[in-house]
């Protein structure tokens, strides 16, 4: 490639209170990169995409995201650099509208012109959205709140979105949404980082992946050969 | 696809109200005594009562918008009042004073609102220095206790306030007459002062201008999403340091403009925040905490309450049938009738 990756986690160690989550951590993004991170219940993903969006500041070593060291950054200029994170939860504005929603997720581009134009791009991404744009986000159902949520995260024109376990508590024709519009975005230009626990899809759509457990990195490396690795198959495909 | 719930388009007040017997029954109930209170008492009284309901709003609008984007009980608000009745004070005074030597129509005209200005100039400043020196610092420690912790911070802010003005103005009442030494226009066969006429004015006017703010404008609609949801907020690249000290400074701008306008009812004196601001948490227990809109309505509502206390009962009780009427809808509906939660800071 020759150029630094888009974003680098170097090292790092990162705790809630007394109690250290991830040891050690370190991923490389390249721009236009769809890359997953994978591991069970309490391995530590969402804490590691909570401390790359800098929610959380590691103890140990240092995020770098487009050359710049994150370590003194805000969590709101970390977004405003061009770094989307759809958490887990959501965290919708639930008393606003799908359309408030999204024009709060282009809270930092001042340029109305190209609001309007990524907001037409993202409605065409989610029909469903543009047929809901005056519903309140908290009477939607869960599909429709998980596609709300990762279209507030386009509204930046992010250079790199951080999606956290999209699939979760859906039934399975909607994760086939979710993942088909993830592969859209992919195709539109955008690195995704997708933390998932549904290793097979995961590694099916993804480039490479980093496979976490117990808070270090336990495996790294293209999808299609981590799906063959005999680690992965006994622990997480079941094969 | 579509849940009953999903075809809620919209929530107002008027669709809450549909499904929401405590608040049908408060407002249903707010109407049938400002009819009686007309029938026995004639206009005179409803103008008094939306006069102060426009204040009363005024105040309990700042505290919902406090305790929603905060989560901060805010018991130094009365003293933020305070502070706008005495800077309309000292700044009235002595051009009135001048006046009474040099008449000058078109000054003495405007002489007040140079009061209003300036007190909301001082409140918009005060709320900065207060957010910023108390506030901000506690925030960035530990949100641990939060809303116990600034609940007695507030309290302490308002011992302070309340000695300093008697340590440097002193503990006497000082006050005015009146604003505009006019005679009083004819309203529905009520005559009703100029003062009155432009308290009630500001306050619609302020209160407007503060919804258009929150509906309409980039920044209004940020202090919605702290209020909703803060981490999200951070997430799309919301500066909240910079939306609670505005969010603050609103606040207390806003109660110092009500005590401002409402010096020639109340004077200016160290403890004159106390009364307003029991009234201003009535609204808010009655409404719900933190919701802005339903603050509006329930101030009209509070006064209306006072109004038909002192028609029917006697002043002295003006204090008593809210707080039993509060306590009442309290045991019915816990989170106030318009049943909103503040969903702010505690999920951190």
């Amino acid at each position: 490639m020759g150029t630094t990756p888009l974003l680098q986690v170097n090292h790092i160690d990162a705790s809630y209170g007394f109690l250290q989550i991830l040891w050690d951590v370190s991923i490389h993004i390249a721009a236009g990169e769809f890359v997953g991170l994978i591991g069970s219940n309490g391995a530590g993903k969402t804490t590691t995409l909570r401390t790359i969006a800098g929610l959380i500041k590691p103890s140990q070593g240092e995020v770098v995201f487009r050359d710049q060291p994150l370590g003194r950054v805000p969590a709101y200029q970390i977004s405003r650099m061009g770094l989307s994170y759809v958490s887990e939860d959501l965290n919708l504005f639930t008393d606003m509208s799908v359309h408030e929603n999204l024009l709060m997720g282009a809270y930092a581009v001042k340029d109305k012109a190209v609001q309007a134009q990524t907001l037409d791009s993202v409605y065409g991404l989610f029909p469903r959205l543009a047929e809901r744009q005056n519903q309140l986000a908290g009477t939607m159902s869960g599909g429709e709140r998980k596609m709300l949520a990762i279209a507030r995260g386009l509204m930046s024109n992010p250079k790199l979105i951080l999606v956290d376990e999209p699939s979760l508590g859906l039934a399975p024709n909607l994760v086939a949404d979710v993942f088909e519009s993830l592969r859209k975005l992919q195709q539109s230009g955008v690195t995704i980082l997708l933390v998932e626990q549904r290793v097979e899809a995961t590694l099916e759509i993804t480039d490479r992946a980093y496979v976490l457990e117990q808070g270090k990195i336990a495996l790294e490396g293209p999808s299609r050969e981590l799906r063959n690795n005999e680690h992965v198959k006994t622990a997480y495909l079941g094969i | 696809m579509s849940t009953p719930q999903a075809r809620v388009v919209q929530t107002s007040i008027m669709t809450q109200l549909s499904s929401n017997k405590p608040a049908t029954i408060v407002l249903a109930g707010s109407f049938v005594l400002a009819v009686a209170v007309f029938v026995t008492s004639g206009p005179a009284q409803i103008i008094n009562t939306i006069v102060t309901g426009g204040m009363w709003a005024l105040l309990a609008a700042g505290l919902a918008l406090v305790l929603g984007v905060m989560n901060i009980p805010h018991f130094a608000h009365g003293e933020s009042f305070m502070v706008g009745a005495y800077t309309a004070y000292l700044v009235f005074t002595p051009i009135n004073d001048y006046l009474l030597d040099h008449p000058n129509p078109f000054l003495s005209a405007v002489a007040p609102f140079a009061g209003f200005a300036v007190a909301t100039v001082v409140g918009l400043a005060m709320g900065v220095v207060i957010e910023r020196l108390i506030f901000r610092p506690l925030r960035k420690r530990s949100r641990e206790g939060w809303v116990m912790n600034t609940f007695l911070l507030t309290v302490g802010i308002s011992f302070i306030l309340t000695n300093g003005a008697t340590l440097t103005v002193g503990p006497n009442y000082q006050g005015i007459p009146r604003y505009w030494d006019v005679r009083p226009l004819q309203f529905l066969g009520v005559r009703v002062t100029v003062d009155r006429i432009v308290a009630f004015v500001i306050a619609v006017a302020t209160i407007a201008a503060l919804w258009f703010f929150l509906r309409r404008t980039r920044t209004g609609r940020a202090i919605r999403a702290v209020s909703q949801n803060e981490v999200g907020a951070q997430m799309v690249g919301v500066n909240l340091d910079f939306i609670h000290t505005l969010t603050f400074s609103l606040a207390t701008a806003m109660a110092a403009l009500a005590g401002a306008c409402l010096l020639f009812l109340f004077q200016a004196y160290p403890t004159v925040g106390l009364k307003p601001l029991y009234f201003a948490w009535y609204v808010i227990m009655l409404v719900g905490l933190g919701n802005v809109p339903g603050a509006i309505i329930g101030g009209f509502i509070v006064a209306l309450l006072q109004t038909v206390t002192q028609q029917f009962i006697g002043i002295a009780w003006e204090d008593v049938v809210p707080t039993i009427i509060m306590i009442l809808v309290l045991i019915v509906a816990p989170s106030g009738i318009f049943g909103s939660e503040v969903k702010g800071i505690q999920e951190q």
